[in-house]
């Protein structure tokens, strides 16, 4: 066939007439053919260099809202302990260290030497600073610090939530970066980055060389500007026609952006690593997580390798492969000797340093899981999803690290030690600062850090004689007809429940008590004296109650109420009991003070509200009964868990077949409520003194206490009583009490006593 | 003769020194039943405690907080207030400053609150006293409580008079 066709080719080259014919029809074809591309091409590069102009001018790098803890004041005065200090300053990312470098500090004894970074406060700058202190007996002194008389460590990051994408960054303005960081990364990356106009070709040619001679792809001649593109705009895939794009888009970005805003783009977009399933992006997340530092205070050791690691981030990952990351980092130090950006001196320094980082080092996003549960839920309550994730908000709140890894810790020891098989109980607690309703802690799992079932929030579990208080309040709210030794009869009882067979309430000691004094009744937690109070005042008033307080118990106006068969969550028995702790000002619980956008302004603030409970004068007489409680009641045990006592508060909790124990106590400055039980309601051999107890001293014996004394409001009186028999009484009789009393309420019976001490008066004064 | 001025001297002398004696107190049986019953509160009432020291944290923080005032701002105000009493959750002073903030917002209702806290914890009496019932008299005329405020008035007439007395 071929042979055919020759010689007729043959014959047509030689048939001039036909020529111009397939010559226009070659040049039609090329032209078409040029047309088409230029018609289509332009187009498209047009398209090309458009969209990457629009995007990058309006690229937004979404950024996660950041979670903070409470910024400790330190002042004159402040009660701390010296190992809680070094909690509070690793938490806000401080290490030990020389402490003329910013984000050092240094401890010798009970002086610290301290140098904070800076920080912007929801009001306001504080610069980094340098401070100096001493701790005697707990109380901070500051012995050096620029004039001022209270400086706040910045917070502690303690979580964040995550933008839609997952790409989790920080911004850092180019200025803001170290200088080391900036030409750092052009000495590795990019050396033409300031002569070229997007494209190297030196550096591809270079790079195609090095490929070839290797056999392989060991060198990329991507600039800057075209790993930009490629992050921003493309997709990871290698084909000639990403690789046109990038080319055309990067051209596109040089001609119209200055080379500063490239490469404060790049530094923020960078991948250098993952973090569950977040991505982090940019030297200033990566400084954050990695160092636990902001990317101001990284040493040139640091800086080499994060700059080494954006070749790879996982390959050259300081955790997983920290041989490879070292090889790499010293690669780069050469390189940065290599530029004169360091002197040799620096280098063998840098070389001979740890990489610094440990599985241990690296900020978990985990770490406080059951606490950013609840801000999520309180934010989720005032914002939409969208606007809280994305736009780097800072989310200040009112969490103390030190207090909480003292609660993390109290509850997984206290727990070991009172169950009967290892890992049978489960816990939660919820720590509170009374007066502000500020929660300072909240543990909702004995494994600290797992996130899953928040016991404190979720756990809906029967709160026993933690009830009982609110019965005994509503009772004392009525001075008429009941004080704090108005006789109760603690004797076997029948109520008829309408449907059923009637109700019979025993004691937790199976023996009935005969008459006792109200504040006894309480203090002991008598269930048949309380339930006989309780007939008297009613359900639906206490369940009245618990709604004013902010509970919404949602339960049968059954009686078995009184004793506690309502089930709450750990978090409402707190909410419940803070009125009793702040003297009668209640306040709703909080876990945030205050919401900021990413330009500082605040868009949210979750100011300190009081509401005053109306009867403030039984509120202050139940407080007397439950300090009763503490030292001569159901509690009286608490005195040999913990140390020193400055006037604690508190009722236990036990519930039916011992599945529940709840321990509640408050001092001046904490109110604390720990539940303890088994996850599947089994019973579990424990009661509120027995089980939440020894958990709750084991926290408040690492907390600073103050020493607790409430004021007492007009309109109480104080009387002798010949305890228990509500007759007044004189201090020289027996046995007398001095007890409070809402005025004119107090008993009008005199004690025999006072006759006998009249019969005894000498002859002479008669 | 030298004897005898020995002698006068010395009764003098102990003449005078029975008036340095102080008057015994009433034994407990002569006073009155309704004496004799009262008790002294088991704690210390904070009505009549003073703070003689303020720690400077708290006054540098009210130094802030009235500049912000005078320059206006009175969210900043706030800020700087709340961050004192988390200091001094109790100081019946900052407690009565934030009420008088709250009043210049407008919040009536937290004005009232505060004032009462801080009359609560503070010494009931004199010129704090004073104004813990001029801020709730006035709080309450705003929110139209007409009772109510005059019965914060008449309290505030009560503030000059001594504090009652306690045992």
């Amino acid at each position: 066939m071929t042979r055919k066709k020759r010689p007729a080719r043959k014959a047509k080259r030689s048939r001039p007439p036909r020529r111009p014919w397939v010559r226009r029809a070659l040049v039609g074809l090329i032209l078409f053919t040029l047309g088409l591309g230029a018609g289509l091409l332009g187009p498209w590069i047009w398209w090309l260099d458009r969209e990457a102009g629009l995007r990058f001018a309006d690229r937004q790098f979404s950024q996660s809202s950041r979670v903070y803890a409470r910024a400790l004041e330190l002042h004159d005065g402040l009660h701390l302990g010296a190992n809680d200090l070094v909690v509070e300053l690793e938490a806000a990312g401080l290490r030990a260290g020389d402490a003329r470098t910013i984000g050092r500090y240094s401890r010798n004894g009970n002086r610290f030497d301290i140098h904070l970074p800076g920080f912007r406060f929801a009001d306001g700058d504080q610069s980094a600073q340098r401070v100096q202190l001493e701790l005697s007996g707990q109380r901070v002194r500051l012995t050096g610090s620029d004039g001022s008389a209270l400086v706040r460590v910045p917070p502690a990051e303690i979580g964040s939530l995550m933008p839609l994408d997952e790409r989790d960054r920080t911004v850092v303005a180019l200025a803001d970066f170290p200088p080391l960081l900036v030409t750092g990364v052009q000495a590795v990356e990019d050396r033409q980055f300031r002569h070229h106009h997007g494209l190297d070709p030196r550096g591809m040619v270079r790079a195609a060389w090095i490929n070839l001679r290797h056999g392989r792809v060991t060198q990329g001649g991507s600039t800057i500007t075209q790993q930009l593109v490629k992050n921003l705009f493309l997709t990871p895939d290698r084909s000639f026609v990403r690789k046109f794009n990038e080319a055309v888009m990067a051209l596109s970005l040089e001609r119209r952006f200055s080379k500063g805003e490239i490469l404060e783009a790049y530094l923020n977009e960078v991948y250098l690593g993952q973090d569950g399933t977040h991505a982090i992006h940019g030297f200033g997340r990566a400084s954050e997580y990695y160092f636990g530092v902001p990317v101001q205070s990284l040493d040139v050791a640091q800086i080499a390798l994060l700059v080494g690691m954006a070749r790879g981030a996982s390959w050259y990952h300081p955790v997983r492969n920290p041989e490879r990351a070292r090889a790499r980092r010293d690669q780069v130090l050469a390189m940065f000797l290599e530029t004169g950006l360091i002197d040799q001196d620096v280098h063998d320094r840098s070389v001979a340093a740890n990489l610094g980082v440990s599985a241990a080092s690296v900020r978990r996003s985990s770490r406080h899981a059951g606490f950013i549960d609840l801000v999520r839920r309180q934010l989720r309550a005032d914002y939409r999803d969208r606007d809280l994730r994305g736009t780097g908000l800072r989310i200040f709140t009112t969490l103390s690290p030190s207090a909480q890894q003292q609660a993390e810790r109290a509850l997984r020891d206290g727990l070991s030690r009172v169950e009967r098989e290892d890992g049978e109980l489960q816990g939660a607690i919820v720590l509170a600062e009374p007066s502000t309703g500020e929660l300072r802690a909240l543990v909702g799992d004995r494994h600290s850090g797992r996130a899953g079932f928040n016991r404190a929030l979720d756990a809906r579990r029967s709160v026993g004689s933690v009830i009982k208080p609110f019965l005994y309040l509503l009772a004392l709210a009525d001075p008429q007809n009941f004080t704090l030794v108005t006789p109760l009869e603690d004797e076997a009882l029948s109520v008829p429940i309408p449907g059923h067979d009637p109700w019979q309430p025993r004691n937790h000691d199976g023996t009935s008590h005969g008459t006792v004094p109200l504040m006894e009744a309480l203090a002991m937690s008598y269930n048949q004296a309380t339930v006989r109070l309780g007939l008297e005042i009613g359900v639906a008033p206490l369940l009245r109650l618990m709604e004013q307080l902010g509970v919404v118990p949602g339960t049968d106006p059954h009686p078995s109420v009184f004793l506690g068969s309502v089930s709450l969550t750990p978090m409402q028995v707190a909410q419940l009991y803070q009125p009793l702790a702040s003297e009668g000002y209640s306040t709703t619980l909080k876990a945030i003070s205050e919401v900021v956008d990413a330009d500082g302004r605040s868009i949210g603030r979750y100011p300190m509200r009081l509401r005053p409970i109306r009867d403030r004068e039984a509120l202050s007489l139940l407080d007397f009964a439950l300090r009763h409680a503490v030292t001569d009641g159901t509690g009286r045990s608490l005195s040999a868990m913990l140390e020193n006592d400055p006037g604690i508060r508190g009722k236990t909790g036990t519930t039916n077949d011992r599945r529940d124990a709840w321990f509640v106590g408050y001092t001046r400055d904490w109110l604390g409520v720990v539940w303890v039980g088994r996850d599947d309601h089994a019973p579990a051999g424990i009661g509120g003194a027995s089980g939440a107890m020894p958990v709750w001293a084991e926290l408040f014996s690492s907390l600073p206490l103050r020493t607790y004394s409430p004021g007492w409001p007009e309109g109480i009186e104080w009387y002798w009583i010949d305890w228990p028999a509500p007759l007044l009484a004189r201090e020289s009789c027996e046995g007398a009490v001095a007890i409070p009393f809402a005025a004119g309420s107090q008993p009008s019976e005199l004690s025999p006593c006072m006759d006998e001490g009249s019969r005894r008066r000498p002859f002479w004064r008669r | 003769m030298s004897r005898y001025w020995q002698l006068v001297f010395i009764l003098t002398l102990a003449a005078l020194l029975t008036a340095c004696a102080t008057q015994p107190p009433a034994p407990v049986e002569d006073r009155s039943v309704a004496e004799q019953v009262r008790a002294p509160a088991a704690e210390q009432a904070s009505g009549l405690q003073v703070y003689p020291l303020r720690n400077p944290a708290v006054t540098e923080l009210t130094d802030a907080a009235r500049a912000a005032e005078n320059a206006g701002d009175l969210d900043r105000t706030t800020i700087l207030l709340e961050r004192a009493l988390r200091i001094e959750p109790r100081d019946p002073e900052l407690l009565q400053y934030m009420a008088e903030v709250q009043l210049e917002k407008g919040a009536w209702d937290q004005a009232e609150n505060y004032a009462s806290r801080s009359f609560d914890v503070g010494p009931r009496v004199g010129e704090l006293c004073q104004r813990n019932w001029r801020t709730i008299a006035l709080a309450r005329e705003r929110q139209d409580r007409d009772d109510a405020a005059r019965r914060a008035r008449e309290r505030l007439a009560q503030c000059q008079v001594e504090v009652p007395e306690r045992f």
